[in-house]
């Protein structure tokens, strides 16, 4: 068993770990003091093939498959939460989508625009009304000809105010439900239209554009299809199933970085004569963390490492996103004690990263629908079916 | 009597263990330069350094000029310590050109043969010494900081600093002649000027054979554009505190840091104070600096600050305060206003 | 125009701790990088590539030396060479510059060879110029600023107290200042093809016509030392006059400030 890194994955870590550090860290206060999408960073992460990190080559990507997304992520996630979101967004479930279901054409004219980051993408699934329940969700696709007209309204859309290319899910038989009657759509948002609604005050990562996004006779050439017709709810489960390993890793990088500062801190700071990382329940914290950051390295690369090989994940893939999150809770929460009240201040890190981590609990499918998907996963080979 | 034993005396035995310098090779030489009509301080260093091994060994310094016009400064040479210098002056050397001043030293070398030949590790030495070892097929021991003679080898020792200055190694040349060495400048004193010293200097001929100057020096004080240096990649820090109490003590943090080819930076009090911006802070939230030196200026330096130095190599101290927490963990502490002390370093500096 | 640049593979120094009162190096982590100003040369190189230009990597190391190789694909160059053979493992300095020069002469020479200035590691800053003079092509060293032209290069390098620009013709030998050129981050694709899809040639001893001769070291290391541990709290009081000309000396003394 050999659990060392292939060397090409080496040096992309370290490109992407300079990157991060040359480029992204020292802007990481400022963006999310602006409330500002960092369009700059994304385009000079465009230009070294980062918003195609996963898809081959041929579509204008990296070919650096889930194990090289899941790198990507973990080293955004530990400099600046923001702009790992909007990147994670764009690569992991917009261009995903395309990537996973989409025609060979569709690939060639949404695809490789996305994963060059001449386009940038969003995923429109959730709705006021349906959010943990996705299929209740009310947006319409009527034909009409050769084209679908879309209407409705997503919410909480990450770069859904710029984005270039979405794919939205919609009804297109209310009376099939979820299986049969929901198709995925591929829609270009210059289209007349579609327009952008409220953007959410958010409490994090607040570097982050979260959108609605209005739909009003959207006209969608039939081509757009993506997937198969009425099929949408296998196309966005399949999607959200391999975005929950990278948004995992994303939650790693958080974790280490709060570990690294803690005991970058912990040496410097003195009480009692002593720094406090000799006190025993300063540094029990920091084992606490570190241990926790291990087990949650191994479950990420080993499932990026079944989603490469095409094996089933989808219990470790929930894994990695319900463990990382909730991992990223306990390290950044222990991180800010260890700080003592260095870390309640808005002029160092630390408060920062925990307010952008609380959001790893809830999107992307809350822990509680991870833990659903753990269950089912286990239980299905003894037929006992997991209600939501 | 059989006196043939005499046959054999006074053959050269080939091998590092020699009376002389190894195959008839003898003396120091230091190749002298010279700028605007003057000797290089660095090749006093140097010429100091070889008069002391020489003393050691008991043989020749000899100082080497090459160039045009450069035959006055030859006495010079004497006066720190030479015994002997050669000068190879005229136009084809007027300016330094690798081929020329390769071919000019490798005849002079081949002509006497010197044991040890030093150089100052200036950027025309540190240009010129490596290709003249090549010709020459012999060992060059580069910027050295210190020298020294293995006597039961006569060897010359050369300690150079490795691994980014954190440490040192130190060579020899056991075989090949001449053992060649460049100085690193301002690591060997200055010698002592004794115009009283007497030698000789010599006008030489050399045969610069094929050697042509490659080079059109287009212009001899050109500038570089070099992109200002962040904070965090800044090797000198000169940061200012509250201590500096007003604008007129920041420009004296900013004097300072220009002074010593720095950058300037502040305590989280020097950015409450508007002297400088969000991106030059020092301490926690601050930038994250490594500089080789960090220059605090009217700082107490509560951990908050000095969290921010944990990277820095040499740290100075300049507080009236004797017992502020900064005066603590710095290297060299100045116990004075700092509003004060700056511009008495700055004269310091100027000297 | 066919640019060849030799490269070389050093210990991170990230990954190093260094105890003056142990008088000790510690490895902490042991990977090994692309030396700085060895990609600094490659930066400088792949700025002057044109359409119709050539950039050579060759680097004279152990096997693992073929990763510094692959990042220098990565960043753009169109060849890479790896020089290596047991019979290299003594090389010091000129042992290095004549390995590549044969790997140069083999590679039918060069119009232009740019190297880093001195190496992170030992530092020496011999490379270039010793292989200019056994190439037999001029030299530039310690550049700042490098351009092509027609009838050569012009180069702003380090001279006397502050920088001058030459101008040489070529085929000339150019080192760089590490600092002067920011190196290129490689393209995430590259970086995949530079191991997935593009090779690395591997030459040793026999294939560059190296005898033994060639490969003996000149020079032979005689000790490792350290400096001594820096002292903390040492106080100046006074006049500001008197003990401003004590402090800069200190300073001086201790090589804080040049």
């Amino acid at each position: 068993m050999d659990f060392s890194f292939p060397r090409e994955y080496q040096l992309f870590r370290r490109m992407v770990r300079d990157f991060c550090q040359n480029e992204v860290k020292p802007r990481a206060k400022a963006i999310d003091r602006e409330h500002t999408v960092p369009h700059d960073i994304v385009k000079k992460a465009a230009k070294l093939g980062l918003l195609g990190v996963p898809f081959p080559q041929k579509y204008g990507g990296v070919g650096a498959g889930e194990t090289g997304y899941c790198i990507l992520a973990e080293e955004l996630g530990r400099v600046c939460s923001s702009t790992a979101t909007v990147i994670g967004a764009h690569i992991g479930i917009a261009a995903m989508a395309i990537y996973l279901d989409g025609t060979e054409e569709q690939k060639q004219k949404y695809l490789t625009p996305l994963a060059q980051g001449t386009a940038i993408g969003a995923f429109g699934l959730t709705e006021a009304q349906a959010g943990s329940d996705a299929a209740a969700i009310k947006t319409t696709a009527v034909r009409d000809g050769d084209h679908y007209v879309i209407n409705g309204a997503k919410v909480f859309i990450t770069n859904g105010d710029i984005a270039d290319i979405m794919t939205v899910m919609a009804v297109t038989d209310p009376a099939l439900g979820a299986y049969g009657g929901i198709t995925a759509f591929i829609v270009e948002t210059d289209t007349p239209g579609f327009s952008i609604g409220t953007l959410e005050n958010k409490m994090g990562i607040r570097g982050s554009s979260t959108a609605e996004t209005v739909f009003e006779d959207v006209r969608v050439p039939k081509e757009n299809v993506l997937g198969q017709f009425g099929a949408g709810f296998l196309t966005f489960m399949k999607t959200l199933d391999i975005g929950r390993a990278s948004l995992g890793a994303a939650c790693l990088g958080g974790a280490q970085a709060a570990m690294e500062a803690s005991m970058q801190w912990a040496q410097a700071r003195e009480q009692f004569g002593v720094p406090v990382a000799t006190k025993q329940s300063v540094y029990f914290m920091i084992a606490d963390m570190a241990v926790e950051i291990e087990a949650l390295r191994s479950l990420i690369y080993r499932t990026a490492w079944l989603i490469d090989t095409g094996q089933p994940h989808i219990l470790e893939a929930a894994a990695c996103k319900l463990f990382g999150s909730e991992t990223a809770h306990r390290c950044i929460d222990r991180a800010m004690q260890i700080h003592g009240a260095l870390g309640y201040s808005r002029d160092y890190e630390i408060e920062r990263g925990w307010r952008d981590q609380r959001i790893t609990e809830i999107y992307e499918g809350t822990n509680e629908i991870q833990r659903i998907v753990v269950a089912a996963s286990l239980f299905r080979p003894y037929g006992v079916r997991i209600p939501t | 009597m059989d006196f043939s034993f005499l046959d054999d005396w006074g053959e050269e035995e080939a091998g590092p263990r020699l009376a002389e310098g190894g195959e008839g090779y003898r003396n120091i030489w230091v190749v002298a330069e010279a700028a605007d009509g003057a000797l290089h301080a660095a090749t006093l260093e140097a010429m100091g350094q070889a008069r002391e091994l020489a003393d050691q060994i008991g043989v020749y310094v000899y100082g080497v000029l090459l160039g045009e016009g450069v035959e006055a400064l030859g006495q010079k040479l004497i006066a720190c310590g030479a015994d002997l210098v050669l000068a190879a002056d005229e136009p084809a050397l007027a300016a330094y050109q690798p081929e020329t001043y390769t071919q000019a030293l490798a005849c002079l070398v081949e002509q006497y043969r010197p044991e040890i030949l030093l150089l100052a590790a200036t950027p025309l030495g540190s240009d010129l010494a490596p290709r003249l070892a090549q010709r020459l097929n012999t060992g060059l021991i580069s910027h050295c900081v210190k020298l020294e003679l293995d006597m039961s080898e006569r060897l010359l020792l050369g300690t150079f600093p490795v691994m980014g200055d954190e440490m040192f190694h130190t060579a020899a040349c056991p075989e090949a002649r001449p053992q060649m060495a460049t100085l690193k400048p301002g690591y060997f004193r200055l010698p002592y000027e004794d115009t009283y010293r007497s030698g000789d200097v010599q006008r030489v001929e050399v045969d610069l054979g094929q050697a042509m100057g490659q080079l059109a020096w287009v212009d001899l004080n050109a500038g570089v554009d070099l992109a200002d240096v962040p904070l965090s990649k800044a090797k000198i820090v000169v940061s200012a505190g509250r201590g500096l109490q007003d604008a007129e003590g920041f420009a004296l943090a900013e004097q300072l840091a220009r002074a010593l080819g720095g950058v300037v930076a502040g305590s989280r009090g020097a950015y409450d104070e508007g002297w400088v911006g969000e991106d030059k802070i020092v301490g926690v939230g601050g930038e994250e600096i490594a500089p080789d030196l960090y220059v605090a200026c009217g700082i107490s330096g509560d951990v908050y600050h000095t969290f921010g130095l944990r990277s820095a190599k040499f740290v100075v101290a300049i507080n009236p305060d004797e017992n502020a927490p900064i005066m603590k963990i710095a290297n060299i502490a100045v116990v004075g206003d700092a509003k004060s002390v700056i511009p008495a370093l700055l004269e310091a500096l100027a000297v | 125009m066919k640019i060849i640049v030799p490269i070389k593979q050093i210990l991170d120094p990230s990954g190093l701790s260094f105890r003056r009162d142990k008088e000790r190096m510690f490895i902490n982590r042991e990977e090994y990088i692309i030396d700085p100003g060895s990609r600094a040369a490659v930066e400088a190189a792949l700025r002057l590539k044109g359409d119709e230009d050539q950039v050579i990597a060759l680097s004279v190391g152990k096997p693992q030396a073929e990763d510094a190789l692959r990042e220098a694909l990565a960043m753009g160059c169109d060849a890479a060479y790896l020089l290596s053979d047991r019979a290299f493992a003594a090389a010091d300095v000129s042992v290095t510059a004549r390995i590549l020069a044969a790997a140069v002469e083999r590679l039918g020479g060069a119009d232009l060879v740019v190297t880093g200035r001195e190496s992170g590691d030992t530092g020496a800053g011999q490379i270039g110029p010793r292989l200019a003079e056994a190439l037999g092509y001029t030299q530039v060293t310690d550049v700042y600023a490098l351009a092509a032209g027609d009838r050569g290069i012009q180069a702003t390098r380090r001279w006397g107290k502050g920088y001058a620009a030459v101008e040489a013709p070529l085929p000339a030998i150019v080192t760089v200042a590490p600092e002067a050129f920011t190196p290129r981050y490689p393209h995430g694709a590259r970086i995949m093809s530079a191991y997935r899809e593009w090779d690395v040639t591997v030459w040793n001893a026999p294939d560059l016509e190296l005898a033994e001769a060639a490969l003996t070291p000149l020079l032979a290391q005689r000790g490792e030392s350290f400096p001594p541990p820096l002292e903390v709290g040492e106080v100046f009081r006074g006049d500001p006059d008197s003990i401003a000309r004590d402090v800069i000396a200190a300073l001086r003394q201790q090589k804080a400030i040049a």
